[in-house]
């Protein structure tokens, strides 16, 4: 072996160093204060009092649909850039991808919008049938939002998984007399069920983490992150802030966990 | 056909809604931030008055922004890059924990990062109230990115042997880190930084808990802007956001396209005829050889596999030894003992002449190493190449360049002085590696299956030349291989290995012509085998015709009752008219040109390999007599007792 290990554990150290500071620490801290909060009690609590355990269920489905949505939306989107060369392909690409770095509250912004009391779609019902149709504050809202930072996510990845698939393949399926849906199910999906699994495990980790979106739109419905920021501001129960966030936490690392093990792939590109 | 263009237009319809869905909103804004009226649109008339008033009201969170965002830049491209480095070179249960663990800033959401780092360092007030405070939080969540980015680089470049290829040129750690390991990981660092720099611009979940009035940053600015419900102001502001990320997308953008076309021009340039052609130019004989000794030299590895059983080598100075075996035999490793790359077992022992080396690294020990994929460096050009070893061990301008100059004309490679290691043909890049390797005028020069890489006709030429060069530098050389064609040719002596050990050690011509075992003759060549009888003072071969045991070469008295006899296709002799010692019929017969070969069965069953002239014809299953004077019949020696 060239490199001894002191020199490579040296390497190492300065992550280790901010990693301990600034995240296990903190991590350690925050199960250290559901401990001297109430313990047991306080995540028992968060499982069973109706607030809370309605804002963990809309958070889990609405980041269960947001994901399949995505999926197949940017499923479709991706195979077909990744397949045909025309001259906008490439506006269209960075289009795409352009959301890719907008912080949750952008996204939010983008959603009132869309679709708030002054938006577009307001403006083009009130035209059309005379009545205005707002969505950005009710679960729609939510729901768009979510849409709009997973497809993005969603679409890079699977249009590199497409670009690996060898067309010969494709070809092969064809010269054995399969139809073009046949050739999708029997090929191209599988082909991009790994990218898919992973996309799919981080797209659903980043919706239920998402805070900056739902804070925009300022909705009545509480979804997780939202609640436990009303939590440690209002009501200042930081036990509690503390205990959700790490149910919260617990849900999304074992997403992506099981998501990696199944995959076996490495996940990047999650961000809030 | 038709079907198919639906598809097609199905799938184009989705992707353009798509992309609407996605880009009219920021047309909205970038439009509702210049209209004079928000609310009636653009036909208001265009306005910058928003852009202005949003400066004047948040300037300083713009500043912020990207004072964290190059902030966290620089502690991410400190603590990152290294660590990346540390995660690929030790690949243990550790590793994989911390691997583990650099996923979880990514899966726990900001705000619960925020929470803990709340509760921790609330209590520090000027921590907390500074902008440092936001920036502890940005660097956990932006630092996996650069890892990974430069890990996953760092995982495709063949780091290994980059780094023992610059350490065996004698550079330091620090100096192979800085000048070999960065500049090959460049494009992960790139694309790590653009991704770093624009996730901490836009971070907003652990920035809306960490910020105070004070240390406001961008995507805290925008959300109050929001919240004040003037949608001129929040887009006019969006703008800004805009303006700061798009340079940054567009810089990933290209990155990204670019190591893409890098990666398919990587393909290896075809060899030229002039290049097979080419013959290096008669090198002066520089007299630098030293004897080298290994003594009781064993390697045991971590895992407790044998890759060595201890043994003794004396190598001459200026003598070439080819270490001769199957993969897995121990030569590689041996030569990795002597270049300093592995340390031996307890008590072996590494002299070069009468220096004991055994503790010295690689680095120090002068040695000239050309690997079997050659480890040039693609972030240097061919005279950088070269060159390298030289700057390492200081030498002024002047003195470098005559030398670069010396090799490059020694190898005939002058006019790849300035070319990229991806433009050069395998058989190119196997002269710059000779050119860096003997620059640095080394006391051993260490080759790993240099040749290993190339096709068939360009691996005999430079063999050939590779014969010339050893000669003539009078350089006392270690070469590995597992030709046995390259071996004959090459070595004054040969080690052949198996298993670990060293089975048998001696000229090319002692080995083919007298295998001490069984190995040795089935590796070396095609060697056929008899098996006899002793009636007495005779020996009786397949299918009657008997010697006398005193014509055999060596034979012991005492002779096994069935002893095996060894000969060479090429020692049998095809007799016409049956007069030959043993039978044969024709299996198979292969015309070669100058040579034909005959596969044919002996009538006690066994098979044998006849050469016999090419004027000669024969057909299959015909029936033939041959003999073997006696002085080409071997006997094993382990056949030789009772």
């Amino acid at each position: 072996m060239l490199t001894n290990r002191k020199q490579a554990l040296i390497m190492g150290l300065p992550l280790g160093a901010v990693l301990v500071a600034f995240f296990l620490l903190p991590m350690a801290r925050l199960i250290l204060e559901t401990g001297t909060q109430g313990g047991v009690q306080l995540y028992l609590d968060a499982l069973t009092k109706p607030r809370y355990l309605a804002s963990l269920f809309s958070t889990i489905t609405l980041s269960a649909v947001v994901t399949f949505c995505s999926l197949a939306l940017s499923g479709v989107v991706g195979v077909f850039l990744a397949r045909n060369s025309f001259p906008t392909k490439r506006l269209l690409v960075s289009m795409l991808t352009f959301p890719l770095a907008f912080p949750g509250v952008v996204v939010g912004f983008m959603v009132i919008l869309w679709a708030g009391r002054q938006g577009l779609l307001g403006q083009l019902t009130k035209a059309l049938t005379g009545d205005k149709i707002v969505l950005a504050y009710s679960m729609s809202g939510l729901f768009l939002g979510y849409l709009y930072f997973s497809i993005p996510r969603v679409v890079t990845a699977v249009m590199a998984a497409a670009e690996k698939i060898n067309p010969e393949l494709e070809e092969a399926a064809r010269s054995l007399g399969a139809s073009p849906w046949r050739v999708i199910k029997d090929v191209i999906i599988p082909a991009l069920t790994p990218a898919f699994i992973s996309s799919g495990a981080i797209c659903f980790a980043t919706s239920m983490g998402a805070f900056g979106t739902a804070f925009t739109l300022a909705t009545d419905i509480d979804v997780l992150p939202i609640t436990i920021y009303t939590e440690f501001t209002l009501s200042a129960n930081i036990g509690m802030a503390a205990c959700l966030s790490i149910i919260l936490g617990t849900i999304t690392w074992a997403v992506l966990f099981f998501a990696r093990i199944v995959a076996r792939e490495d996940s990047i590109g999650a961000a809030g | 056909m038709k079907r198919h263009g639906f598809m097609l237009h199905t799938q184009l319809g989705i992707t353009l809604i798509c992309c609407a869905f996605l880009i009219v909103p920021v047309c909205l804004s970038v439009l509702t931030g210049l209209s004079a009226n928000a609310f009636v649109g653009i036909s208001s008339g265009l306005t910058l008055r928003w852009v202005g008033e949003v400066w004047t009201l948040y300037h300083d969170t713009i500043w912020r922004s990207l004072l964290i965002g190059l902030a966290c830049l620089g502690c991410c491209l400190i603590v990152g890059v290294p660590a990346a480095y540390f995660m690929v070179r030790m690949k243990s249960r550790w590793t994989k924990m911390l691997e583990e663990l650099l996923v979880l800033p990514l899966a726990i959401p900001g705000l619960a990062i925020a929470l803990g780092l709340l509760l921790i360092y609330g209590g520090f007030t000027s921590f907390r109230m500074s902008w440092l405070f936001i920036l502890a939080g940005h660097v956990v969540f932006c630092l996996p990115f650069m890892v990974r980015s430069v890990a996953a680089v760092m995982a495709m470049v063949d780091l290994d042997s980059l780094e023992e290829g610059a350490a065996s040129l004698g550079a330091s750690f620090a100096k192979r880190f800085m000048t070999v390991v960065v500049p090959n990981v460049m494009p992960g660092i790139v694309s790590g930084a653009l991704m770093v720099f624009t996730l901490s611009i836009g971070e907003f979940n652990l920035t809306w808990m960490l910020h105070t009035p004070l240390t406001k940053t961008l995507p805290v600015g925008l959300a109050d802007s929001y919240a004040s419900m003037r949608l001129e102001i929040g887009s006019a502001y969006t703008i800004y956001f805009f303006a700061l990320i798009i340079p940054l997308l567009t810089a990933m953008q290209w990155v990204g396209a670019k190591s893409l076309k890098n990666k398919t021009v990587q393909a290896l340039v075809e060899d030229s005829p002039e290049a097979l052609l080419m013959p290096t130019t008669n090198p002066g004989r520089e007299f630098r050889g030293v004897p080298v000794k290994l003594i009781s030299c064993a390697k045991t590895f971590a895992d407790g596999t044998v890759g060595l059983k201890p043994f003794d080598l004396s190598i001459e100075a200026g003598q070439t030894v080819v270490l001769l075996g199957p993969s897995g035999c121990g030569k590689t490793t041996t030569l990795r003992i002597i270049a300093g790359l592995e340390t031996p077992d307890d008590g072996g022992r590494i002299l070069f002449g009468d220096e004991d080396v055994t503790h010295v690294p690689i680095e120090k020990r002068n040695v000239g190493m050309v690997f079997q994929s050659y480890a040039l460096f693609p972030n240097m050009s061919v005279y950088g190449n070269i060159e390298y070893g030289l700057r390492v061990r200081g030498d002024d301008a002047k003195k470098r360049s005559a030398r670069v100059g010396e090799m490059l004309d020694m190898m005939q490679i002058r006019h790849l002085a300035d070319r990229r290691i991806e433009q050069l043909s395998g058989g190119q890049r196997q002269r710059v590696a000779l050119a860096r390797a003997i620059a640095v005028r080394p006391r051993v020069l260490l080759l790993d299956e240099p040749l290993t890489a190339l096709d068939a006709k360009l691996r005999h030429s430079l063999r050939e030349e590779i014969d010339t060069l050893l000669k003539r530098l009078g350089i006392t050389a270690v070469y590995v291989t597992h030709d046995q064609g390259e071996a004959m040719a090459l070595g004054d002596v040969v080690v052949v290995m198996n298993h670990g050990e060293v089975v048998q050690q001696g000229s090319p011509r002692d080995i083919y012509f007298n295998p001490s075992n069984r190995f040795v003759a089935d590796f070396i060549g095609t060697m056929n085998t008899l098996r006899c009888k002793v009636n007495q003072d005779l020996v009786v071969l397949p299918g009657g015709h008997a010697i006398a045991k005193s014509s055999l070469v060596g034979a012991p008295q005492a002779l096994a009752s069935s002893p095996t006899l060894l000969f060479r296709p090429e020692s049998a002799e095809i007799k016409a008219n049956g007069d030959g010692q043993i039978k044969a019929k024709i299996l198979s017969a292969s015309f070669l040109g100058h040579k034909n070969r005959l596969r044919v069965v002996l009538p006690d069953g066994s098979a044998c390999t006849l050469d016999a002239p090419g004027g000669q014809r024969f057909a299959d299953g015909e029936v033939i007599t041959f003999s073997v004077p006696p002085e080409h019949l071997r006997l094993l020696p382990e056949a030789a007792r009772c």
